[in-house]
């Protein structure tokens, strides 16, 4: 009765320690989003026989828009990529054509990545899509992290469940993995690099892994990003995909 | 009467070479049966089976399934009010992918009731627990290298497009002539994929279970068994006449064959046309009787056909013709071993056809008999 | 000796006309229905080596592995210096490259963005080089509903059932959504030069139709290529020289290797094995016992024209002729009758073979609008064994069927000979 006592007292006690969990994601937001940003990325792909980068810069506005201009290589540049909420447009300067993406090749991946144009478009914030809850502590690399269990509570999540491994001190994720709502792992995302960029931390690198599918993944490498920088609206339309 | 009595005395004592006219005609008999039976068996067997396995009495889609384009299936389900009461079977196709060994396959899954008795999918094979089961055809295990216990990953959306994913059992693998049912199919409980899916209650399309042939659909298009039959029979059809061109060209052979033995026989009997016209025969008369000279070849050759060619075509039919698995690359019902189908109609109809075209060429040889000079004719003298 | 039988053949039309027409007429529809036979129930492993498998195909083992996916990613790469090595050692065979690819066709409005999309099943061949026959292969020609092949980069045909869904004519502009072999997003325009109908729902609801050079373009596949079809030079399949072919190019094979190219024959491809077989078995035995019948009729015809002249010989045998010289003659008359049959019938049968081979027999308007996974076009095939076969039936039962009815002469005595000549 003694032992029983303590053990629960001591569960409780655990489950006290750890903070709540929205908490730590609104510290996590604060680092990670901004009302707007302007990223320069590079995306290394491994392939089977090679790999390739793909270099672009992004237009972020919220969740909901996005613009983004592929730099590199000489075969992807000048393709642009308008995301308007739910629709996908993209350009490409070889054909100068406007092709609209929906349906089932949104499910597609993006540039031969194990990211698909679906993950790429998911335009709400895990708080508004997940209930978290904080059930432990691990060390990654020797960082003390807090395992944050996201559960989804709207029905059109993607994923019907996530972990996300956040660092207690930074308060950036240092390991993500996406399940199915059996609780099968299929995508882990790894992020690393750690860098101070205008005030936050923020994970330069982050390699998207397809759990399911033989293979590397793919590398997302952030180069540069700016946060809440001026972004003139015209971005964020049809016409500027052709300039 | 006469002319018959006559016509068979002439045929009998010409000896070697009627029985080789004779032959030639029997076994052009044998073949047009052999091949007409063929695509007989074929077209039985192929309907029957995709009747058996695919079609039931008619199948009624979704108002925007098309089974062709995969892209239709991601929306193509909903629920038909009443069909539970018209006996409609319900069939929900999803789109998943499984990953045998680490590699990705593209599959349709087709949810189906356990207790359905209207196609032949070995449903009841399906125990009751609701554990995620499947069942495939043996093409698509060859595919996948799956056997009877394997478990394999397999990962789908629900209805909102939420991943998810299980390793489902293969609880049975079924034998089937129909490939449509089978490549790249895998079949699970129904209310299995209703719960796994969301789509409670819904159909991609319906199986027509018992005679229906008008089921009220709303804006559910209802195809019957002969529309969803018309591609097979159309194939079907191309192979009759593609088979038709072979022994129409074997029968001009024959045919050939018995004009040219007319033309031989009369040239060679006109003492004897002139001596029938000099004892009272008409020139008419004389002409009846050559023409049933001629066809009697063909009634011989019936004879000797069916002789030899009945118990061979029994023979045949009873142990089939082996043509290998062609049909599951081909993307058509054809079973690796096809048993022809003979009866009384094919069997008429094409001695008819040949009865038939032996007359008129015999006929038209016997026709120069008519502008014949009796009075030269008797004498022997070419004309 | 023999211009003046051939005067005689030419002169008295009883001894010809009927003679030579039968033996033409034999002749001719041996040869027809042997090439149709050919054509017919080799059509399938036909059409399966003109559309898919060649006679024999290179894939890289990767690729083998994974064939059903079509993964361009795992192509034969460095595929012009292999050609031109496959040229050199394997002389008696065409090598084409081939690349399949899937992606969407997306179709402008006015305005350059969106107005309809598709699926698209594609197909690459060496459409602008002449040599590689492709065109001819695939019946490319005549299966075009409207327009016309390719002739320059960035012209396509589409299927006429995908150009009536997205609404698209000749001249239009399409463009091709895909990805390359390294997954990259790719875009290519094509003006719509021509719609085909092969007749099989599968290919005419999605197809595309390029030079391979605008897909090696478009699917970053430089000089690279899915497969490598092979084709015998006579265009017939013959499972032993595929089979020796394959065993030696893979003896050479880098085991090791997963992007090594490996060699399959046709027979491995498809289950067409037991066809393959089965067709050998049955047009041989059709043919075989045509021939046979064949060799009646003309028996028949040769006995005829002997029995037509015992008059005649009746009255050499009088004038003082051997009976075996006037046999040889008789023999000789069969042989040069046989022979002119034979080649005019060869010729008409070989034309007529040649004539389906290239045009068909349209049954499409038989089968009324059903969607078909079969050609609706029946084609004979011409092989070289036609050239011969016809003879057999054409020369030799001519000639026995003369030799019989010469017995005759011998059997019978001059006088009832010379009797059948009374008036």
């Amino acid at each position: 009765m003694k032992y029983l006592l303590i053990t629960i007292l001591s569960l409780s006690f655990a489950f006290q320690n750890y903070p709540d969990a929205d908490g730590i994601l609104k510290k996590v937001d604060a680092n990670m989003s901004s009302d707007t940003n302007i990223t320069e990325s590079s995306m290394v792909i491994h392939g089977k026989r090679n790999s390739r980068t793909v270099v672009s810069r992004s237009y972020g506005e919220g969740y909901k828009k996005s613009f983004s201009e592929y730099l590199a290589p000489a075969r992807e540049m000048g393709t642009k990529m308008l995301k308007l909420e739910d629709r996908l447009w993209i350009y490409s300067p070889s054909t100068d054509r406007t092709i609209q993406l929906s349906g089932h090749m949104l499910r597609q991946s993006v540039m031969g990545s194990d990211l698909s144009y679906e993950d790429m478009m998911e335009d709400r914030k895990l708080t508004e899509m997940y209930n978290s809850k904080v059930i432990g502590e691990e060390a990654i690399d020797g960082r003390k992290v807090w395992v944050v269990e996201l559960i989804s509570k709207v029905e059109d999540a993607t994923y019907h469940s996530r972990k996300a491994w956040i660092d207690q001190e930074r308060y950036v994720p240092l390991k993500e993995e996406l399940f199915a709502k059996s609780g099968q792992l299929l995508k882990r995302v790894t992020l690393s690099e750690v860098k101070k960029v205008e005030g936050r931390w923020y994970p330069t690198k982050m390699n998207y892994k397809d759990v399911l599918k033989d293979g590397e993944g793919t590398d997302f490498i952030i180069d540069k990003i700016e946060f809440n920088a001026e972004i003139p609206e015209h971005i964020f339309t049809k016409a500027s995909l052709k300039k | 009467m006469l002319a018959i009595q006559l016509a068979y005395k002439n045929l009998v004592n010409a000896g070697l070479r009627t029985w080789l006219n004779v032959g030639v005609l029997s076994f052009v008999f044998i073949v047009v049966l052999f091949y007409k039976g063929f695509i007989e068996g074929w077209n039985q067997d192929a309907v029957l089976q995709n009747i058996d396995w695919e079609y039931a009495n008619g199948q009624v889609h979704h108002p925007t399934y098309e089974p062709a384009d995969f892209l239709s299936i991601q929306d193509a389900h909903g629920q038909l009010v009443d069909a539970k009461d018209q006996g409609l079977i319900p069939v929900l196709v999803r789109q998943a992918s499984i990953y045998p060994d680490g590699r990705l396959m593209n599959v349709t899954v087709k949810g189906i009731e356990a207790h359905q008795n209207v196609v032949k999918i070995p449903t009841p094979s399906f125990t009751s627990d609701n554990k995620l089961q499947a069942i495939i055809g043996k093409r698509m295990a060859k595919a996948a290298q799956l056997k009877i216990g394997d478990d394999v990953l397999m990962r789908w959306r629900d209805k909102n497009g939420t991943f998810d994913a299980g390793n489902i059992t293969i609880v049975d693998i079924f034998d089937t002539h129909v490939p449509t049912v089978d490549q790249g199919q895998i079949w699970m409980p129904i209310d299995v994929i209703w719960e796994i899916t969301g789509l409670e209650n819904e159909a991609t399309y319906y199986l027509v279970g018992k005679q229906n042939k008008n089921p009220s659909t709303g804006n559910w298009k209802f195809h019957s068994q002969d529309d969803l039959l018309e591609e097979i029979r159309a194939l079907i059809a191309i192979e009759s006449f593609s088979g038709s061109i072979i022994y129409g060209i074997l029968l001009s052979i024959a045919l050939l064959a018995i004009f040219d033995t007319q033309v031989l026989s009369i040239f060679r009997r006109q003492k004897e046309i002139g001596t029938c016209i000099a004892l009272g025969m008409t020139r008419q008369q004389v002409m009846v009787l050559f023409t049933v000279e001629g066809a009697m070849y063909s009634i011989f050759a019936m004879i000797m056909g069916s002789i030899v060619g009945i118990p061979f075509l029994l023979y045949v039919s009873g142990i089939g013709i082996h043509i290998g698995g062609i049909s599951s690359e081909m993307g058509f019902t054809m079973g690796e071993t096809i048993y022809p189908v003979f009866n009384i109609y094919l069997l008429f109809t094409t001695a008819f056809l040949i009865v038939g075209s032996a007359t008129v060429v015999s006929f038209l040889p016997a026709q120069k008999i008519s502008k014949m000079n009796p009075v030269l004719a008797i004498k022997g003298k070419q004309q | 000796m023999i211009k003046f039988l051939f005067k005689g053949i030419l002169r008295d039309k009883s001894r010809s006309v009927l003679p030579i027409t039968i033996v033409i007429l034999g002749v001719t529809l041996t040869i027809v229905l042997s090439g149709y036979l050919r054509g017919v129930m080799g059509d399938m492993t036909d059409q399966s080596a003109r559309f898919q498998t060649g006679h024999v195909k290179i894939v890289t083992k990767a690729y083998e592995e994974a064939m059903d996916q079509m993964p361009i990613d795992l192509a034969i790469l460095g595929v012009d210096s292999l050609l031109e090595s496959l040229q050199k050692q394997y002389p008696n065979l065409q090598w084409v490259k081939r690349t399949n690819f899937g992606g969407l066709i997306d179709v402008p409005d006015a305005n350059g963005e969106t107005k309809g999309q598709g699926p698209a099943a594609g197909m690459a061949l060496e459409l602008f080089d002449p040599t590689s026959n492709e065109i001819e292969r695939m019946n490319i020609l005549s299966s075009i509903v409207v327009g016309k092949i390719p002739s320059k980069p960035g012209e396509a045909i589409i299927g006429q059932e995908f150009a009536d869904k997205l609404k698209v004519k000749i001249g239009d502009e399409i463009t091709y959504v895909g990805s390359t072999m390294n997954g990259s997003m790719s875009f290519k325009s094509f003006i719509v030069s021509g719609t085909i109908r092969f007749g099989s729902s599968a290919l005419d609801k999605g197809a595309i139709i390029i030079d391979i050079s605008d897909a090696q373009e478009m699917l970053d596949l430089e000089d690279g290529s899915t497969e490598i079809l092979g084709f015998l030079n006579d265009g017939v399949y013959v499972h032993e020289k595929a089979e020796a072919l394959k065993n030696d190019f893979n003896s050479k094979a880098d085991t090791n290797d997963e992007f090594a190219p490996t060699m399959l024959t046709l027979k491995e491809q498809n289950n067409l094995g037991s066809y393959l077989d089965m067709v050998d078995v049955y047009s041989g035995l059709f043919v075989g016992i045509f021939v046979f019948a064949m060799s009646l009729v003309l028996w028949n015809t040769g006995l005829l024209g002997g029995l037509r002249r015992y008059q005649e010989f009746g009255i050499r045998l009088a004038l003082g002729e051997s009976k075996g010289r006037i046999y040889r003659n008789i023999i000789m008359e069969a042989v040069l009758i046989g022979t002119i049959g034979s080649v005019i019938g060869t010729t008409i049968g070989v034309g007529i073979t040649l004539y389906w081979q290239q045009t068909g027999i349209d049954i499409s308007a038989y089968l009324q609008n059903s969607t078909m996974m079969m050609p609706s076009v029946l084609r004979s095939k011409f092989t070289a064994q036609l050239l011969y076969i016809g003879f057999i039936p054409g020369l030799f039962a001519m000639v026995i069927g003369n030799m019989l009815s010469g017995i005759g002469i011998y059997k019978r005595e001059t006088a009832i000979l010379f009797k059948e000549l009374e008036v």
